[in-house]
């Protein structure tokens, strides 16, 4: 047999103290494509970064490239975590920045960031121009990296692993936050790539993955082993199901009827449109679905909601029956909803312990800061246990699966029982059990008093109360319907 | 106009001076009532006048924005920034005269001629916000007696007053109201709304003067914040050739070390911060900055004594008057330096190795904080004004230093830092020389702890430690922080 394309023998690494690979061995071959399933936290982006040299271990790795070829002799990761940076090095950035217009810019334009990586990896700009029109990214060449969504965001580091063209491939959950069309075409050019030889590695759990897949392995007890397919990996363990916390078992206080209601609403950055007068009303205890590609606008619609956008002083906007910029305070809103999303998680504080996270949602903050009364700490001990976290209660954030994490701050939307919640594609970085379990929980939830709005992209994994839908499409309204009635 | 400090009575310079008091959370019951449906006009719309007008507007108050006619009509940057976040902009004479409360965020060289533009045009009894008093204390601006003057300062750039707010928090804040201005009596209430406005009633508010307000910041930022670093940065710097290291990594060590270093004295006092070095360095760190502190008083004190005498505005203004000809030369000579002009070098430096191989600046950063502190207390300053304008604020100008070196610190901040950084770093170098030169790479370059063992002799460590514990800004400081609790990490490298 050939030289093995990858290596890897009695690879043993540790996270904060832990063992998470014992003595793994694994060999990858040219003409081979894996996908790598399997529970969170089993080490999946820890052997990852170990391939790359990304993490430190003790064993041995080592990769046979192939020297004839074009393609790059590199093992190139796209993690699963992203910040950018702007050009000092900063990334201190904030959740609301970019929506606050400053005319310094903060952060390089898409186009310039892209320049600046072909420049540095001698790359050609005409190679890129398939993959930008492949992801529905040409629009966003003159748009500042602060100002992109996550899913734009994830895109972007996509393009430039698939511009790099490297001879080994590793993504790590790469179709988090991308709509149904982008995550078809990037199959289709990662199998292109797979043609032009380059090995492909994919941590994920989804089952739409490139045709050119034909190996399945999943990570257990710091070892690997290969499966059939992907419907063989193991998923996190069902839960046991727990009592609902009895302190939400009742309907929040408020007596708005109209939650939400925006007339002719619109949000121009100069001469680009980002919505385009939006009409929509929301009733208590509707509960939405909001639909529409990356960059259709969902995020700047939700942010409107959440008193995040300094342009809703400009427009119609009623919120929980008052009109936006008619002296409340953007805390006085806050306090009603709770709210997740990707990017409230890219921002959050890093240095919060989950306890810390499940303790802000009360005061609507990225990071605690205020004393919480007894009655409220008995809340939250009773959520942390009711989302299986009591254990890492006080662990960093950071330093949690991402499921884990997400599940964390779940509970920070959820802890003050708001009337209003949010949650913009929240089973992200879940896999299918969670993110069951999850929507469960919002199905339970909603049955006292909640209005609910709610994005995702995946059709399987949407609670089961949603009533009504809207779609957007570059920044219009395409599509409301009560989906109760077509039933 | 007369320098109003120099025509005060000693008794009044010693009570206003004197002005510092920790204000209690139930001191902000009232929110941002007082100023609730008032109109607020703010003039200028740069950094602090963008950011808080965004946070005033989001806390629920009604803020338009002032702006002169020609920056409106040729589309400047401050016209932009107001409009594109939707705020009603218009000029002085358009907007003045509806104002209750004029907030005046406009850079401290022009307040002269923005006040004398924008008072007549004031209705009876309106208010007036500064955010640094020099107009008012320095240069004995007058204004009108129907008139309220009060001052809310946010010890933050104007990025961090919105981020901060947004993140549900907000920065440390001193308010003031001017003795002279204060015919209603609503002086206080209107500060202590604006300040919950802004958020910085989340952070600690330190009820201060306009005196003690200038008098300590101009200290602060001509001495530990901005002349220290820029003299040990360049110091460093240049010994570390003279010695054969590396350029580019010697460019990287001095260009995020000091922010690395300052973290850990924001978070954790000068005492967190030299407790990151392993014993024997901190009691070398300790010695050394003894022997700095030492050589250095003298020149802290000069300038202390020029702050209070007037001296050094008086010097400034004059420059002012002169096209700020001094302040450009010396501008384009800190462009100049080695330092400045070595790029960092792409070399991976981590957390630790700040501490261990750049003990020198931990040594200047203690030396600079400390004595500033102490001859800001000694010169009738509290030891929370002083606290503030030492420690507090040295890392967010170390940033400043991480994000684009020492001619950005200089462009961010104000004028009055900046003329006042020059004076003290021209001073300050030939001062150290001969320290300078019994300086070895164990200091700064390479790791100190190389080659030696990690004996030290206890008793001698319990002293450092109650020493550097005990000292008057540790106990300060370990107040003030409690109020700032889940401080932002801020993270350049």
């Amino acid at each position: 047999m050939d030289k093995p394309l990858v290596y890897i023998s009695n690879l043993n690494l540790q996270y904060a103290g832990l063992p998470v690979l014992c003595d793994l061995n694994w060999n990858i071959y040219a003409g081979e494509h894996w996908v790598i399933g399997g529970k969170s936290g089993s080490g999946k982006s820890s052997l990852a970064k170990a391939i790359v040299g990304q993490e430190k271990f003790t064993g041995e790795i080592i990769c046979n490239y192939d020297n004839p070829s074009k393609l790059m002799p590199i093992a190139y990761y796209v993690s699963n975590w992203y910040q950018f940076a702007n050009l000092e090095g900063d990334r201190n950035f904030y959740y609301q920045q970019r929506y606050n217009k400053h005319q310094q810019n903060d952060t390089l334009t898409v186009y310039a960031d892209l320049l600046h990586f072909g420049e540095k990896n001698n790359l050609n700009f005409q190679d890129a121009e398939p993959i930008l029109d492949a992801l529905g990214f040409n629009n966003c060449r003159e748009t500042q990296l602060i100002e992109l969504s996550s899913g734009e965001h994830k895109k972007l580091q996509l393009i430039q692993a698939l511009w790099f063209k490297p001879q080994i491939l590793i993504l790590d959950e790469p179709y988090t936050g991308l709509d149904k069309i982008a995550r078809v075409n990037l199959n289709i050019l990662l199998d292109r790539l797979a043609e032009l030889g380059t090995t492909l590695i994919l941590i994920s759990n989804d089952f739409t993955v490139p045709s050119s897949i034909n190996r399945f392995g999943e990570i257990e007890d710091g070892k690997i082993n290969t499966v059939d397919n992907i419907n063989a990996f193991s998923l996190d363990e069902t839960r046991q199901s727990k009592p609902f916390p009895y302190f939400l078992q009742k309907d929040p206080p408020g007596e708005a009827q109209t939650i939400v209601e925006l007339r002719d609403v619109s949000v121009k950055y100069g001469d680009k449109v980002v919505l385009k007068d939006i009409n929509w009303k929301v009733a208590r205890g509707e509960k939405w679905l909001l639909q529409g590609h990356n960059g259709s606008g969902k995020s700047t619609l939700l942010s409107l909601l959440n008193a995040d956008h300094p342009q809703a002083y400009a427009s119609d906007i009623w919120l929980f029956g008052q009109k936006r910029g008619s002296g409340e305070s953007i805390w006085d809103i806050k306090e009603k909803i709770g709210i997740i999303s990707p990017e409230l998680h890219w921002y959050f504080d890093k240095n919060a312990t989950v306890w810390h996270t499940v303790a802000s949602g009360y005061y609507d903050s990225i990071g605690w800061f205020l004393k919480v009364k007894y009655e409220e700490q008995r809340q939250i001990e009773q959520l942390l246990d009711f989302f299986d976290l009591l254990e890492v209660k006080d662990k960093l954030l950071h330093t949690l699966p991402l499921g884990k994490q997400r599940l964390a701050l779940l509970a920070r939307t959820i802890i003050k029982n708001p009337q209003l919640l949010i949650l913009d594609e929240p089973c992200q970085g879940l896999d299918r059990t969670q993110a069951a379990h999850f929507n469960a929980v919002v199905d339970e939830l909603s049955r006292y008093g909640k209005t609910l709005i709610y994005v995702g992209h995946y059709e399987s994994h949407l609670p089961s109360c949603i009533d009504h839908r809207l779609e957007l499409e570059k920044g219009e309204v395409m599509k409301t319907q009560n989906i109760l009635e077509k039933a | 106009m007369a320098n109003y400090f120099n025509t005060l009575p000693l008794r009044d310079q010693l009570t206003q001076l004197g002005q510092a008091e920790f204000m209690d959370n139930t001191e902000f019951a009232d929110g941002i009532n007082a100023l609730k449906g008032k109109k607020i006009v703010i003039v200028g719309a740069g950094a602090q006048g963008l950011n808080q007008g965004l946070n005033l507007r989001d806390s629920g108050l009604d803020i338009s924005y002032a702006l002169r006619r020609e920056a409106i009509e040729q589309k400047r940057d401050s016209w932009k920034n107001a409009t594109d976040n939707n705020f009603t902009v218009g000029t002085y004479d358009e907007l003045i005269p509806t104002a209750d409360l004029v907030i005046n965020l406009t850079p401290d060289k022009q307040h002269t001629a923005v006040v004398n533009a924008v008072m007549p045009l004031m209705k009876q009894g309106a208010t007036l916000s500064y955010s640094h008093g020099f107009n008012v204390v320095e240069e004995g601006m007058q204004i009108r007696q129907d008139i309220t003057v009060i001052m809310v300062a946010p010890k933050c750039p104007g990025s961090e007053v919105r981020a901060e707010y947004l993140r549900g928090f907000g920065v440390p804040t001193l308010i003031a109201v001017h003795p002279e201005n204060d015919p209603e009596g609503k002086g206080w209430p209107y500060a202590k709304a604006y300040c919950v406005g802004t958020g910085g009633h989340r952070a600690g508010v330190l009820k201060s003067s306009f005196v003690a307000e200038v008098k300590s910041d101009l200290m602060g930022e001509q001495t530990i914040l901005c002349g220290l670093l820029q003299t040990g940065s360049i110091l460093s710097f240049d010994k570390m050739i003279e010695k054969g290291i590396d350029a580019g990594y010697a460019s990287k060590l001095v260009q995020y070390g000091v922010e690395v270093i300052t973290e850990a004295l924001k978070h954790g006092g000068v005492s967190g911060m030299l407790d990151r070095l392993s014993n024997p360095a901190k009691i070398k760190a300790f010695q050394i900055s003894e022997e700095l502190k030492d050589i250095m008083r003298p020149l802290f004190q000069k300038h202390q004594d020029d702050i209070m005498s007037g001296e050094f505005s008086k010097t400034m203004m004059e420059d002012w008057a002169n096209g700020d000809a001094n302040l450009l030369k010396w501008r384009a000579e800190t462009g100049e330096t080695a330092f400045e002009k070595t790029p960092a070098g792409d070399v991976k430096i981590n957390e630790q190795e700040y501490f261990d191989n750049y003990t020198l600046m931990v040594a200047f950063v203690r030396a600079g904080v400390e004595l500033a502190f102490e001859t800001m207390v000694e010169a009738g300053i509290k030891p929370e004004s002083a606290y503030y304008e030492s420690l507090h604020e040295t890392p967010l100008i170390a940033n400043t230093i991480a994000r684009k070196k020492l001619f950005e610190m200089n462009r961010v901040i104000s004028d009055t830092a900046e003329y006042g950084c020059y004076l003290f770093d021209q001073a300050c170098k030939p001062l150290l020389a001969d320290f300078m030169k019994k300086v070895d790479t164990d200091m700064v370059g390479k790791n100190f702890n190389e080659g030696k063992d990690a004996t030290v002799d206890n008793i001698q460590l319990v002293q450092v430690n109650e020493i550097l514990r005990n000292h008057p800004v540790e106990i300060v400081g370990t107040k003030l922080r409690k109020a700032m609790t889940a401080m932002k990490v801020i993270k350049t490298v």
